[in-house]
C-alpha cells in the first residue's frame, strides 16, 4: 500500500524539473492553443523558458516593466488543473486565461468575448479538489478591470465547463443554461477553482468559436482569428492595470 | 467602324471572394486600334465593373451601336475556361437585339482552339487563333471596308459564305512588345476595380508574353496557335523603361494603389529585373506590386530580392505543383522542391509574402500522394498556397493524356476550383473532397494564419489578400470543389 499522503505534489513536480522559486513572474497569461501562446510570447521582452514538461512550456519575460509568465495552460480540465496548480505553487499571484468557448445564448456571436464571472462545474477533475456544492468565482477586481479593457461585443457571465464536447446534448446544455451558464468551455472550472483554493486572483477571457443555440460553427472563422488577436492585446492591457 | 470591347457580367474565382479586375487584354487591343487605325472608333463597356445586369448591358450596347464586339482575356485568372459560357451567353443575348453586329472572341483558351470553338458556338462570328494584338485591329480595319477580305487576315477562324468554319494562315508573333502602345487605360472605369475583395484602386498589368519553361500542364499554352513553333515558350517582354513608364502612369494618372503584374513569368532575365529596380528608383515610384516568376530565376537573382522589396515587390508567386520527382518530371516542371523551400525562406527574410501554386488531379494522384504533397507543403510553409485542381484545357501538352479522365464537360466549372476530372485512383468526388480538405488544412494551420494575417513586416495589402484566402478556405472554396457551386 502507498504510505505517502500524495504521490506527487505540484512542488515535487516543479522541483523535479529544476524549477527555482522566482522563476515565474507574479503575473501569468495562459492559453491552450499554441497560436495564442505564440502571440502572447511575442509580447514579452527577453522571454526565458523556465518550465517544460509533458509537452507544456512556460516562459517568463518582461512586459512594461513587470515580470510575466506565459505559456500553455492546458486545453482540457485535467491538464488545466495541472498547469494552474503548478503556477499557483510556483509563486504566481495573478492568473489571466485567454481561451475560447461556445456561446449558449443566441445573442452572443462568433468572435465575441465572454468574460467568466464564475464556473458551473461539469468537469471531473475539480471533484478531487473541492466539494460538490463549491462554486468557483473569478476575482472581482480583475474581472471588472478586464471588462473595462474589452467593452465591445463582450458578455459577462457564468461558464459551464464540460469534459465531453461531443456529449453536449439538449438536456445537459439546457440544464446548464438553467443554472445560469452563458457559455461552455473545457477549462474554466479547474482554472478558477484551483486559483481560488490557493488564494490567487484569476480571471478568464474567452473568444466565442461556436454557438450551441444557433448551431453556428466558427473554429476556423476569420472573426475568431481576429478576435483571438485582439484578445491577446486585451489580456496584456490588463497587465498594465495590475 | 465602331469596335466595342465588352466584359459582360461574370463572377470571379471562389477563393478571391470578390475580384473585379481591369481587362488588360482589352486595354492593349483598344490602344493598338487607336494608334494604328485612328479612324476606327473604340468603345469599352465593362459591365462587370459597372455592376450592370444583362438588361442594363444590352441597353448600353444598343446605345453604343457597335459594328464589332470583342470579348476575351489574356489571363487565366479571369476564370480559365469558365469565361466561355459567359461570353457565349452574352453573345446570344446581343444577337437578339443587334443581329447584324459581328462578335469576335480570342485570347486565353480560344487562342489554341479557334476553329473548334467557332464550330461549337454559333453566336460567335470570329475566333482569333493565337496572338490577338495584330489580328483584332486588322479584323476591325477589314470589316470597315465595303468588301472585307477576311481570309487575308492571319490567325483567324471565320465562317465562309456556306457557313463552314475556316482557319486563315498562321499569325507570327510580335517580337518586340515595346512596339505596342501602352494599354488604353483611359477608356476603362479604373476607379471601379477591386482585387481580392479588399484592394481598391487595384490594377492588373501584362508586360511579357510566354514562359520559356513550357510545363506540360500549363494553361498558358492555350493563348497560342498550335501551328506555331511552341509559341508559348517564345518569351517576349516590355523593356524595364516601358514597364516603369506604365507603372508610373497607373500610379500618377489613375491612382493605382497596388499593381498585380499578371505575366506568367516576369523574372526570366536578370538584366530586366535589374533594369526595373533602377527605373523604379530613378522615378522614385513607391507602389506595392506583385509578380509571378520561377523559383530558379529568383534563386539565381537572390541578391535582387532586397532591392526589389525596397522598390515595392511585396508579394510573389512561384510554382511547385507537385513534390515527387516522378510527377515533376512528367509535367516538365523544371523546378525542385528544395529550390522552392529555399526561396520561401529568402522571401520571408526579406518580408516578401510567398505564394506557391500547387496542384491536385495529376493522372497518377491517389490519396496518399495528395496528402504527402500537403505534408511537404506544410514543412516548406509558404505564406499562401494557391491550389489548382487540374483543369485539362485542350491546347495544353497533357490534354490527350487527361481527356479520357474528364467526367464533367460543363465549362462553367473549368476554372481550377472545381474537379472536372478523375485520376487513375480517385473519383472526381474524392478528388474534390481532398482538394477542399487540403485547402482548408493549409489555411487553418495555427501560427501560419496569424503570421499572414497580422505580421507587420508584410505589406498590409498582402495581409488583406491573405485574409481573403483564409476567409474562403472553408467556405467558397469548398462550395466550388465539393458542392459544384458556380462562381465565375
Ligand atoms: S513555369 Fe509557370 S508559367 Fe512557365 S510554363 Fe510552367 S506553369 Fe506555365
Amino acid at each position: 500500500m502507498m504510505q505517502r499522503d500524495v504521490h506527487l505534489t505540484a512542488k515535487d513536480l516543479l522541483m523535479s524539473m529544476q524549477f527555482k522559486p522566482g522563476d515565474f513572474g507574479k503575473i501569468a497569461v495562459i492559453s491552450g492553443q499554441p497560436q495564442r501562446v505564440q502571440m502572447a510570447l511575442e509580447k514579452l521582452k527577453n522571454p526565458m523558458r523556465n518550465f517544460s514538461a509533458f509537452g507544456y512550456t512556460l516562459w517568463t519575460g518582461e512586459y512594461k516593466g513587470k515580470r510575466v509568465t506565459v505559456g500553455h495552460g492546458g486545453m482540457y480540465a485535467p491538464d488545466a488543473a495541472l498547469i494552474t496548480e503548478l503556477l499557483c505553487v510556483g509563486g504566481v499571484e495573478y492568473l489571466i486565461r485567454l481561451g475560447s468557448c461556445g456561446a449558449m445564448t443566441k445573442e452572443i456571436g462568433i468572435g465575441d468575448y465572454v468574460i467568466a464571472k464564475g464556473a458551473i462545474r461539469g468537469d471531473g477533475v475539480t471533484r478531487y479538489y473541492v466539494d460538490d456544492d463549491f462554486v468557483p468565482y473569478a476575482d472581482k477586481t480583475l474581472t471588472t478591470k478586464l471588462a473595462e479593457t474589452c467593452k465591445k461585443h463582450t458578455h459577462l457571465g457564468m461558464i459551464w465547463t464540460t469534459d465531453a464536447i461531443l456529449r453536449e446534448t439538449k438536456e445537459i446544455v439546457n440544464d446548464a443554461i438553467a443554472k445560469g451558464a452563458i457559455a461552455v468551455d473545457m477549462v474554466t472550472s479547474p482554472f478558477l477553482t484551483i486559483a481560488q483554493l490557493y488564494g490567487k486572483r484569476a480571471c478568464a477571457l474567452l473568444v466565442v468559436t461556436d454557438n450551441l443555440i444557433t448551431g453556428e460553427i466558427g473554429f476556423a472563422d476569420i472573426r475568431v482569428f481576429d478576435a483571438e488577436r485582439r484578445m491577446i492585446e486585451r489580456g496584456f492591457d490588463l497587465i498594465r492595470e495590475i | 467602324m465602331r469596335v466595342l470591347f465588352l466584359q459582360p457580367p461574370l463572377g470571379w474565382w471562389a477563393v478571391w471572394k470578390r475580384h473585379i479586375a481591369n481587362n488588360v487584354a482589352h486595354a492593349q487591343l483598344a490602344a493598338n486600334i487607336r494608334e494604328w487605325y485612328p479612324e476606327i472608333e473604340v468603345k469599352v463597356l465593362d459591365a462587370r465593373a459597372l455592376g450592370m445586369d444583362e438588361k442594363q448591358m444590352l441597353d448600353a450596347i444598343v446605345e453604343i451601336n457597335p459594328d464589332l464586339i470583342y470579348m476575351g482575356d489574356a489571363l487565366q485568372t479571369t476564370g480559365v475556361a469558365a469565361i466561355h459560357p459567359r461570353y457565349q451567353h452574352a453573345a446570344k443575348l446581343i444577337k437578339q437585339v443587334l443581329p447584324k453586329v459581328k462578335i469576335c472572341v480570342g485570347g486565353f483558351f480560344y487562342g489554341a482552339n479557334a476553329p473548334m470553338m467557332l464550330e461549337k458556338t454559333p453566336e460567335f462570328d470570329f475566333v482569333v487563333a493565337g496572338e490577338t494584338e495584330r489580328t483584332v485591329p486588322e479584323l476591325a480595319k477589314e470589316l470597315s471596308k465595303r468588301d472585307p477580305d477576311i481570309p487575308s487576315i492571319k490567325g483567324l477562324a471565320y465562317r465562309d459564305k456556306y457557313g463552314e468554319v475556316k482557319l486563315t494562315a498562321y499569325r507570327p508573333l510580335i517580337e518586340n512588345l515595346d512596339d505596342l502602345p501602352l494599354p488604353a487605360y483611359d477608356l476603362f472605369p479604373m476607379d471601379k476595380y477591386v482585387g481580392f475583395n479588399y484592394l481598391k484602386h487595384y490594377v492588373e498589368t501584362y508586360m511579357s508574353r510566354g514562359c520559356p519553361n513550357g510545363c506540360r500542364f500549363c494553361v498558358g499554352w492555350t493563348n497560342y496557335d498550335p501551328r506555331g513553333n511552341k509559341d508559348w515558350t517564345h518569351y517576349r517582354y516590355r523593356s524595364p523603361e516601358r514597364m516603369a513608364e506604365e507603372m508610373e502612369l497607373l500610379v500618377k494618372k489613375y491612382g493605382a494603389k497596388f499593381i498585380c503584374m499578371m505575366d506568367e513569368d516576369l523574372n526570366v532575365y536578370r538584366e530586366r529585373m535589374e533594369g526595373l529596380i533602377e527605373e523604379l528608383r530613378r522615378r522614385n515610384l513607391k507602389v506595392p506590386f506583385f509578380f509571378m516568376g520561377r523559383a530558379p530565376y529568383h534563386l539565381r537573382d537572390r541578391d535582387l530580392l532586397k532591392p526589389l522589396r525596397e522598390v515595392g515587390f511585396v508579394c510573389g508567386l512561384f510554382g511547385m505543383e507537385a513534390v515527387d520527382k516522378k510527377t515533376l518530371e512528367a509535367i516538365k516542371k523544371g523546378t525542385t522542391v528544395d529550390e522552392v523551400a529555399e526561396l520561401v525562406q529568402l522571401f520571408r527574410e526579406n518580408n516578401i509574402v510567398s505564394v506557391i501554386t500547387w496542384m491536385v488531379g495529376f493522372p497518377e494522384d491517389d490519396e496518399m500522394k495528395i496528402k504527402d504533397r500537403i505534408e511537404r507543403l506544410n514543412l516548406i510553409d509558404p505564406d499562401m498556397a494557391a491550389l489548382q485542381i487540374m483543369t485539362p484545357l485542350p491546347g495544353i501538352p497533357m490534354y490527350k493524356q487527361l481527356e479520357p479522365l474528364v467526367e464533367d464537360w460543363d465549362l462553367r466549372k473549368w476554372d481550377f476550383q472545381h474537379a472536372v476530372i478523375r485520376t487513375k485512383y480517385l473519383s472526381r468526388e474524392d478528388l474534390a473532397r481532398l482538394a477542399a480538405w487540403a485547402n482548408r488544412e493549409f489555411y487553418s494551420k495555427p501560427g501560419r494564419v496569424q503570421r499572414i494575417l497580422y505580421y507587420k513586416g508584410y505589406h498590409p495589402f498582402c495581409r488583406l489578400i491573405a485574409r481573403t484566402y483564409v476567409e474562403t478556405a472553408g467556405k467558397e472554396h469548398a462550395q466550388a470543389a465539393v458542392e459544384d457551386k458556380i462562381f465565375v
